[in-house]
């Protein structure tokens, strides 16, 4: 009796101590000195592609942004400071909100774009799909009109990833990443594996796996590969085999990744999960435990883990550029956009310099060495501080110079649709639940059902 | 009988079971001292195989970061708040229908009862929206009404204290009838004292769904000041999915309310699982 009354008081004091410590709170309302309030002028017509009204930057000076991002974790925070010293810079009120997931914030924001309450700009995946989905292509029009933003210094990949059904770009790069191999030296030496010179095709990243397993011995545990997101690794690889994935003909969208040579690729697939190379059905964040755990040797994953494990690991950490099918690696891009949503015509400005100032070659550049995506401009790889982070992490080379063989397919409504039928076929085919065709045949019917139903 | 005295009864009577159920409370208790223990390792030490148990380095960063990171203190009341006003809202309106559907005899109750009980099989991505469109229309977006009013009513915990409400004798009822109680009576003083026990695991029930709640409060919530602790725990995940040793801290940090309520609650919510078999 005695020590439950203890116990109810130590943790009501915990709940005390916790609730009125001396911690300090970082709250993300980036306020100005000045704080005088925006005029509200008439919102736009959806599908509108009407350029601004001319705006100076005097004119921005107290104005009030909204802006919801999905970015979290140490990306999130560098993103606020970021934000926190345009607001600084440019005397523009920011109001920050962490949108969650990037389904978190697709419902996020469809809901509220149903009333009109949408942010004036988000930040997360696949956003082109909100404007450029609505017809609202008001960023190329500002690209057009205004000198605040070279694409000719973005990525063409990375470029591709911000239009929509090629019509058009409706979207900034922001927070892109791509696939890296990444493994576990310790575990390659144990096996005798000379990574000075890594394997570049699947063939011989194949062998590898096996020298892995043969050194693996009576530890059951160890596996030689796995990776974080199957399906986009899956769309490298479809890429890298010579399958476009979809064809768009005048924006009809058909999915075609079903073909011989995709084939090709899910046969390939199966076969690490044949030779027990890779588990069956332990893709995600159990894969990358296991990688963690040194339990691991191999896993594909996001660019944007470089900074995060970095120093972190009980192993020594390498990475090596993906293998390819082809003669030239081909890396499949996802990650972040900017995307201009305002319905108030008298922020466009400021919101249009906002986004200009997170996505330009300094900012941009600052986000991708510490947090590990890429960085989005040509001209970034000149300057010192990449070369210098390229010198002494090797992790950063192979990230960056997988840069030039990275593309994006034609965003569509559908692509969210596409990622999951392609991890149910393929948890198909790990589980002998059919022929690598019919998972495939299925997954792609499917899809197109989808497609033509919306 | 003093509690040691009490252990080695039960012991040299039932030493299988005993042994057994001691097994199965460690099995219990394990995650939470994983938990605790996670929340102060660095992150070498989190990932380490085979797995470390205690801490290299006792790393009280962990609980600095958190804070540095998500405005946790903002974010621990607001939850506490929303989730006291929902609780005691929920209960309160699932008694009222618990005792009108279950003691009450009205036209339709059938009807309303298959009706309540229909809306347990819709899952709540597909009443967001229009439920999001609703309160926008009455101006409750980002609002601490907003949170709590979509959530006051549930059919699970209605239909928690029917189940309980039905097991009071009719005799004791009539009883009441007798003595001069209104329905309003019957209630207050024969139906809510005899089922304080179910009422109290329904409260629990009500405010673990509550304090977990995630996704609502995220659609409808875009101001700091109104966020709740599981967003601000998505925050900390997503992207630091490698960080568990934060993300332990804020956990533990987020799951003393609970453990609290718990404790007040436990005795009740033992009573609750003797009564079930009260007959007249």
């Amino acid at each position: 009796m005695k020590l439950k009354k203890t116990l109810k008081v130590f943790l009501a004091a915990l709940l005390v101590m916790a609730l009125t410590g001396g911690c300090v709170s970082q709250y993300v309302n980036i306020t100005t000195e000045e704080e005088t309030a925006a005029p509200t002028t008439k919102a736009p017509e959806p599908g509108s592609t009407e350029a601004p009204a001319p705006s100076t930057e005097a004119d921005i000076r107290g104005q009030k942004l909204e802006i919801w991002y999905s970015l979290s974790g140490a990306s999130g925070v560098l993103f606020e400071e970021l934000s926190k010293k345009f607001s600084e810079e440019y005397g523009v009120e920011v109001e920050l909100s962490y949108s969650g997931s990037y389904a978190d914030t697709a419902s996020k924001v469809s809901a509220a774009m149903l009333k009109g309450l949408q942010p004036d700009v988000v930040v997360t995946g696949s956003g082109q799909l909100y404007s450029g989905g609505e017809g609202d292509f008001r960023i190329g029009e500002l690209l057009k009109t205004t000198n605040d933003f070279d694409t000719n210094d973005i990525f063409e990949g990375m470029l591709d990833y911000c239009d929509y059904m090629g019509q058009g770009i409706c979207a900034l790069p922001y927070g892109i990443s791509t696939q890296v191999m990444y493994y576990n030296k310790d575990i390659l030496k144990a096996a005798g594996v000379d990574m000075t010179n890594p394997p570049k095709t699947w063939a011989e990243f194949y062998e590898v796996c096996g020298k892995v397993m043969e050194s693996a011995g009576d530890n059951t545990k160890l596996k030689a590969f796995d990776t974080y997101d199957e399906a986009w690794l899956f769309k490298s690889m479809l890429m890298q085999n010579g399958c476009e994935i979809i064809k768009n003909n005048d924006g009809k969208i058909t999915p075609i990744f079903n073909n011989e040579k995709a084939i090709e690729v899910a046969d390939y697939w199966k076969s690490l999960v044949d030779a027990g190379y890779m588990a069956s059905g332990k893709h995600g964040t159990a894969a990358e435990n296991a990688f963690l755990g040194g339990t691991l040797a191999f896993v594909a994953s996001s660019s944007n883990r470089i900074a995060r494990w970095t120093g972190t690991t009980t192993f020594e950490l390498g990475a090596i550029i993906m293998p390819s099918f082809g003669s030239a690696p081909s890396m499949a891009l996802g990650g972040n956009v900017l995307v201009l949503l305002t319905q108030d015509e008298s922020k466009v400005t400021a919101a249009w310099k906002y986004m200009t100032y997170m996505a330009n070659v300094e900012n941009s550049t600052t986000f991708a060495l510490n947090t590990g995506y890429l960085p989005t401009h040509k001209s970034a790889l000149e300057r010192q501080e990449v070369k210098d982070a390229i010198a002494t992490n090797e992790m950063y080379s192979v990230a960056f110079s997988q840069l030039e063989y990275t593309w994006a397919y034609t965003s569509f409504q559908e692509m969210g649709t596409m990622d999951s039928q392609i991890k149910n076929a393929l948890q198909k085919l790990e589980k002998n639940r059919g022929t690598a065709q019919e998972v495939l045949d299925t997954a792609v019917k499917k899809l197109q059902e989808e497609i033509d139903d919306n | 009988m003093s509690k040691a005295t009490k252990t080695k009864y039960a012991y040299n009577r039932h030493p299988a079971t005993f042994i057994l159920l001691l097994i199965l409370s460690l099995a219990m208790i394990f995650p939470f001292v994983w938990m605790i223990l996670s929340s102060f390792k660095t992150a070498a030490d989190v990932y380490q195989y085979p797995p470390r148990w205690i801490p290299s380095v006792w790393n009280w960063k962990n609980y600095s970061r958190v804070f540095s990171m998500i405005p946790f203190l903002r974010y621990y009341w607001n939850s506490i708040y929303t989730t006291v006003v929902e609780t005691a809202l929920q209960i309160i309106i699932s008694i009222l229908a618990a005792y009108s559907l279950v003691h009450l005899r009205w036209p339709g109750q059938a009807f309303i009862t298959a009706l309540m009980r229909s809306t347990m099989f819709v899952p709540m991505v597909v009443t967001m929206i229009p439920m999001y469109l609703l309160c926008a229309s009455l101006g409750l977006v980002d609002t601490y009404a907003g949170i709590i009013l979509p959530q006051i009513t549930t059919a699970f915990t209605t239909f928690l204290l029917m189940s309980y409400f039905a097991s009071i004798p009719q005799d004791m009822i009539d009883a009441a009838k007798l003595d001069g109680c209104g329905p309003t009576g019957i209630m207050m003083r024969v139906v809510v004292p005899n089922t304080k026990g179910a009422i109290a695991t329904a409260t629990l029930f009500s405010f673990l769904g509550n304090w977990k709640s995630y996704t609502w409060p995220l659609i409808i919530t875009s101001k700091t000041a109104y966020r709740t602790l599981p967003i601000g725990l998505k925050y900390l995940t997503q992207e630091s999915s490698s960080e568990y040793q934060v993300m332990m801290a804020a956990a533990v940090m987020t799951i003393l309310p609970v453990l609290i309520v718990f404790i007040f609650f436990e005795k009740q919510l033992v009573r609750s699982i003797t009564l079930t078999g009260m007959k007249s």
